[in-house]
């Protein structure tokens, strides 16, 4: 079967430039075209279908208006949440997160802690959406445990002002899964740290602080920095935990979005899909990031 | 006073012995090696001048001064690793500086310094590289460079050599040992590789199984090796047992052909079974000479390898090896042929188990 | 054997590094709680289920409800699916992009980064807009959305059985073992069911492991293609009973505990495997 015409998106925009290798026979193209038929209808179509529907003006024609519209307060609350929320979760899920993979990694714990923390870091980073949500309910929702414990010493929670659903609370929960997220990704970095720079940093004169200070982590930095940014994006997408948490009611991107699919909440479906488009352009950019972050990182630490 | 003195140093793991009893003293400026197989315990030892493991037992002395239990970041001996240890972070000049900037120099002094070492290594051009950069001989001379910057006042070398390729090994141990001489500093040189500890060290520690085997110049751990490790670790030898027929006279028989060595086998008894060694290039034609010693022997094999011609002989029924140099006008004896093969007294060497 | 006495610091090469060691033992502790509190007190809170006694009560009214059995089988099943379709197409492309196709590669590792960048909440607003109306009306049943509910599925785990198969590959040294098949004559159906899958039976394992975590509890898209499987029967648990939820947020654990457990297992077995190898 001759497959030309059905992969030629894919394998034409890519093969373009590049000189066309010669004889490689056709049965090499369908070990993966079904690949790229998949993800060409169900990855690549849809996001297009969303691009260029962000793009329609409401007479038909191509109009940037959606775009200039996504500045409007209901939007910019709920990305404004969303981006403070992904910040805070990715600086301090970072920053515990990598004290935590030192602490198994180098902190003099018994070896074989190593091996549970990364097993229930896997466990808690699929934890999430709703199991994570209603575990927290149970704990620091209005009849949860801690709560519950926290008036037996005659403190009422809520009193206070606190709340599980709001940006304070979101943020707790998120470092569910955050934190093993960074733990997980930043671990074999740590193992990349080589013993002899650590011993040649000693045998030159340097304490402990200085060998970190000067050669650990300025050779960490890319790793941490750019798993960071992955945090970011994880956090900023995320919508399962969000929605079981507060019902989908909450003044965050995906739950805007969200509640566009049920209905035209915006008034304006062009709105509602540059909205959409909106998220894909943060999470593109911060995995571009990631990836040359990444890739400096390796130079270093292979 | 010896400038190093490593005296009684013994390391245990748990029920393992890894250093048995280590006892030397390197004097100011001398160049020795640790030479032997895996695990025979050489790194070991120089990680304990380092002060990167602790003895279990023993004292090492640094001009006077015990350091045994000292930090290794208080110690003052310059450490070069097999894998370079470059900061993958710095470029050529930084890493060169590192020990300066710790120790809170003037940046004036520590450029200065720098550009010291750099041409001492003779790596201008690429101060301001970053170590993925430079080729594996040119990340060891920083290394180099790295650790003789902070004036170190014994320079330890882990096995710098094993991870390049063999023609900058050549040139690059020579430069070692000219840098060495030039500066007048004290250093250790741990390698398994027996030529390299023979063509650079002032004396070569021979180990094996954490015991010190032998120690002597390279001269003369080639030429009177003590012990069959000794021997059989440093060049090539033949080795084949043999039983004393005559103590006062020096007499062995190896298969019934009597040899006369240079040993003095006085102490011994007739009967005895000892081990004799014979290094190939001491073994020649008595057609050409005749020496002390001569034997009849089959002619087994003969092998060209380029400027030594390697002949397999066959002396009562023991293999021997016998080393020539390669002369074109030589002519060759036939295999199978019995020629008259020659050594003299002192080349038949008498061994301890 | 010793002759002079043991150095008066400690025999053994560690220097005293307690205050660290203490802060690390702190620092784990701290954070453990923080992960191990919730929890625990969903657990208690699942015991509760009959008034003032511990009971399993809760759970047995989980296991009870009409619902529970259709949509865990559901998930189940579409997990299954997926995890068979994905395999379909991720060992073939894997296989041939590193034989035959190096040039693709880095397009198929930005296929396989897609996933991350077009979150699930934006993704499943362009199915749905994509697919509900004609030509391409796939979503006009129930079971036809469950089918594009399963291919989106295959489509989100490709990064984790790419990068899991691929390892495998590059662990088995797949260039080497073809040519050998090929010189005994096999063709590249044979090559692949008998030679490159059996050989990455771990690296398939884990891949798969991690797709049905990823599938089984899965929320988002499956709420907006109104499907009824276990992540929005969870999701409706919430909202109208009391203990029954806790009950399924530990058994949702439980769940996801053995498989990762089972991938560490395998795993080290694989890892142990690779060192023989290497070794002879």
């Amino acid at each position: 079967m001759k497959s030309n015409t059905n992969n030629s998106r894919s394998v034409n925009s890519t093969v373009g430039g590049a000189k066309r290798p010669p004889r490689i026979p056709i049965g090499h193209w369908l070990g993966v075209l079904p690949f790229f038929v998949f993800s060409g209808m169900f990855l690549i179509a849809p996001t297009l279908v969303l691009a260029y529907r962000s793009l329609e003006g409401p007479e038909g024609g191509l109009t940037l208006d959606n775009y200039r519209q996504l500045a409007s307060d209901t939007v910019m609350n709920s990305y404004g949440m969303s981006i403070k929320i992904s910040l805070t979760t990715a600086i301090l899920g970072g920053l515990i997160g990598f004290v935590i993979a030192w602490v198994v990694s180098m902190g003099g714990l018994p070896p074989r802690f190593r091996l549970i923390t990364t097993t229930f870091s896997g466990v808690a980073a699929n934890f999430a959406g709703v199991p994570l949500a209603t575990a927290y309910v149970f704990t620091l929702g209005r009849v949860g445990l801690v709560t519950a414990l926290f008036k037996m010493f005659g403190v009422n929670l809520y009193k206070t002002g606190f709340s599980l659903y709001s940006f304070f609370g979101l943020t707790l929960v998120y470092l569910y899964f955050q934190i093993p997220l960074m733990v997980l990704t930043i671990l074999p970095a740590l193992d990349g740290l080589k013993r002899e720079w650590r011993e040649a940093a000693e045998n030159l004169g340097a304490t402990q602080i200085q060998y970190w200070r000067y050669v650990a982590l300025p050779v960490l930095t890319p790793s941490i920095l750019g798993t960071m940014i992955l945090l970011f994006g994880n956090s900023f997408g995320a919508h399962a935990t969000a929605y079981a948490l507060t019902g989908g009611l909450f003044d965050l991107a995906t739950l805007l979005i969200g509640r566009q699919i049920s209905g035209d909440v915006l008034h304006n479906p062009g709105l509602g899909y540059a909205v959409a488009m909106g998220m894909v352009f943060i999470m593109a950019f911060s995995i571009f990031i990631y990836s040359i972050l990444q890739r400096r990182s390796e130079r270093w630490l292979k | 006073m010896s400038y190093l003195s490593i005296s009684h140093v013994t390391k245990q793991y748990g029920d393992t012995v890894v250093v048995d009893d280590f006892n030397l003293d390197i004097e100011k400026g001398e160049f020795v090696s640790f030479l032997g197989p895996s695990g025979c315990g050489k790194t070991t030892t120089l990680r304990m001048v380092a002060g990167f493991e602790i003895p279990t037992a023993g004292k090492i002395l640094l001009d006077g001064a015990d350091i045994t239990d000292k930090a290794p970041n208080q110690r003052n001996v310059g450490m070069i690793f097999q894998a370079y240890a470059l900061f993958p972070n710095m470029t050529v000049a930084q890493n060169i500086g590192f020990g300066l900037s710790v120790r809170k120099e003037s940046k004036e002094m520590v450029a200065q310094r720098v550009d010291e070492m750099i041409s001492l290594v003779n790596l201008e051009k690429h101060a301001t590289k970053y170590p993925y950069q430079l080729s594996g001989g040119q990340q060891q001379r920083v290394s180099l460079a790295r650790a003789l910057a902070i004036h170190p006042q014994v320079l330890l070398l882990d096995e710098p050599l094993s991870a390049l390729d063999a023609k900058i090994r050549v040139s690059l141990r020579a430069e070692i040992r000219t840098i060495q001489k030039k500066l007048g500093i004290t250093a250790i040189f741990v390698t398994h590789d027996q030529e390299e500890a023979l063509s650079i060290s002032d004396r070569i520690v021979v180990m094996n199984s954490g015991l010190m085997e032998q120690v002597g110049t390279p001269f003369e751990i080639y030429n009177f090796p003590t012990t069959v490790f000794a021997a059989n670790f440093v060049g090539s030898l033949n080795n084949a047992s043999a039983e004393v027929v005559d103590p006062a006279n020096s007499l062995i028989s190896i298969d019934g052909v009597q040899f006369e060595s240079g040993i003095d086998l006085k102490e011994r008894r007739k009967g005895d079974k000892v081990r004799v060694a014979i290094r190939p290039e001491r073994l020649s034609f008595a057609s050409e000479q005749k020496k002390a010693n001569v034997v009849d022997a089959t002619i087994e094999n003969i092998t060209f390898l380029g400027s030594v011609v390697r002949i397999q002989l066959k002396i009562g029924n023991t293999k021997f090896n016998m080393d020539t140099f390669n002369n074109p006008f030589l002519e060759l004896p036939k295999i199978g042929a019995i020629e008259q093969v020659t050594c003299s007294r002192e080349a038949v060497l008498v061994l301890d188990e | 054997m010793t002759t002079t006495p043991v150095s008066p610091a400690i025999a053994t090469n560690k220097r005293p590094v307690t205050t660290q060691r203490l802060g690390s033992w702190l620092i784990y502790l701290v954070v453990s709680l923080y992960f191990l509190i919730p929890l625990a007190a969903t657990f208690y809170w699942s015991l509760r289920g009959k008034k003032d006694v511990l009971s399993f009560e809760a759970y047995r009214k989980l296991f009870a409800d009409t619902s529970f059995l259709p949509a865990f089988s559901q998930s189940i099943i579409n997990a299954i699916a997926t995890i068979f379709l994905c395999l379909l197409i991720v060992v073939p492309t894997a296989y041939w992009v590193t034989l035959r196709l190096p040039k693709l590669r880095p397009v198929v590792e930005f296929i396989t980064l897609l996933p991350f960048v077009i979150p699930a909440v934006v993704l499943v607003f362009g199915i749905i807009r994509l697919y509900s109306a004609p030509p391409l009306l796939f979503t006009a049943t129930y079971n036809s959305s469950r089918v594009v509910l399963i291919c989106v599925y295959v489509c989100l785990s490709f990064p984790y059985m790419f990068r899991s198969v691929d390892n495998g590959l590059r662990a088995i040294d797949v260039r080497t073992l073809t040519e050998a098949a090929q010189s005994l004559g096999a063709n590249w159906v044979t090559i692949l069911f008998r030679v490159i899958f059996p050989n990455l039976r771990v690296a398939l394992l884990s891949g798969a492991l991690l797709t049905f975590a990823i599938v089984i509890g899965e929320l988002t898209i499956a709420l907006y293609m109104a499907q009824h499987t276990l992540g929005p029967y969870m999701s409706d648990l919430t909202r109208s009973k009391v203990y029954e939820p806790s009950a399924m947020a530990i058994v949702a654990f439980a769940i996801t505990w053995a498989a990762m457990g089972i991938i560490d297992f395998v795993g080290r077995g694989a890892s142990r495997q690779a060192q023989k190898t290497e070794a002879e």
